[in-house]
């Protein structure tokens, strides 16, 4: 089962939020943000080729040409494979543990799994982000060792950073697999 | 101070290490102050000094507030002790229960509050 819907960001830019139920103890949601906009991409260029042709007749020396036409094609590529998150995934299996993917503009993915002993819950939490307060949703640790104590606060969703009516959906139907999975836990 | 550990930091030595120097700077200060004559501290330009009186009455009363504070304290926690319907102390409510109230159970809860 499948559904999409739209939601915001923070910043009041879209986001398209998409649920699968492979099962009832397996979830998926995938947050994809808006891709690369052409304006964005020419205003940089633009800009950044003005100034080194203002330079230029400043200078008379055409090495500053050049090296702002590698600058902008290194940059593109760089922000593109290092620093645009296209789509970030959280993966929640009942029992085995949380994935979480972040695929970047240039297709590289990076994931992240954490195993279901080291879940302690999965919460939304407030946060002071420069002059906003904002929610985002983390995953506190526990130690296996000192199962009363949070080792660690593992925040999702960081760079797409949804607001509150989206984390409220994926909140509670992580809520309902982990209550699953405490229940089968404490049951033995 | 976040931990209350007793793990030597480096930030901590300098701490201790200022706090050392300026102790013994203002300790000695002092001292030339109580004792060197107002003549020759005047000779040497320095005039705008408190009078020589308080290097005797800053310290006593200091010490005179010191044992007040001793006897009001104790008087005062020899009372508190036979409170026990008093406000209790201030707790921290977890996250996950305070998650748990607002964005589970209650919705339409949450929104009647906002409005």
């Amino acid at each position: 089962m499948e559904d999409e819907r739209s939601f915001l960001d923070i910043c009041g830019g879209p986001l398209t939020l998409r649920r699968r139920y492979y099962s009832s103890y397996c979830r998926e949601f995938g947050l994809s943000s808006a891709r690369l906009s052409l304006r964005s991409v020419t205003a940089v260029t633009c800009t950044v080729w003005l100034v080194a042709y203002g330079l230029f007749t400043l200078f008379e020396n055409s090495m500053i040409l050049s090296s702002a036409i590698f600058i902008t094609i290194l940059g593109l590529l760089g922000y593109l494979h290092f620093v645009k998150i296209d789509q970030e995934t959280l993966l929640i299996i009942d029992s085995l543990g949380i994935q979480m993917t972040s695929s970047y503009a240039s297709g590289k993915e990076s994931t992240t799994f954490i195993e279901m002993d080291k879940v302690k819950d999965v919460i939304v939490n407030e946060a002071i982000y420069m002059q906003k307060v904002i929610y985002y949703l983390c995953i506190l640790l526990k130690d296996p060792v000192k199962p009363h104590e949070i080792s660690q606060v593992v925040p999702v969703f960081q760079s797409t950073k949804p607001r509150l009516d989206c984390l409220i959906e994926v909140y509670r139907s992580c809520q309902e697999i982990l209550a699953r999975q405490k229940a089968t836990s404490a049951s033995p | 101070m976040v931990e209350n550990s007793l793990t030597p930091l480096p930030e901590r030595a300098i701490y201790g290490f200022v706090l050392f120097l300026s102790s013994q700077f203002g300790f000695r200060l002092f001292l030339v102050w109580a004792f060197v004559p107002e003549s020759w501290l005047n000779s040497l330009g320095l005039t705008f000094w408190p009078q020589k009186y308080w290097a005797v009455a800053l310290p006593v009363y200091l010490l005179i507030a010191v044992l007040m504070g001793y006897t009001t304290m104790l008087k005062n926690q020899e009372q508190k002790n036979h409170q026990e319907d008093a406000i209790p102390a201030l707790r921290d409510i977890p996250i996950s229960e305070v998650n748990k109230m607002f964005f589970l159970e209650a919705k339409e809860l949450y929104t009647q509050n906002c409005v």
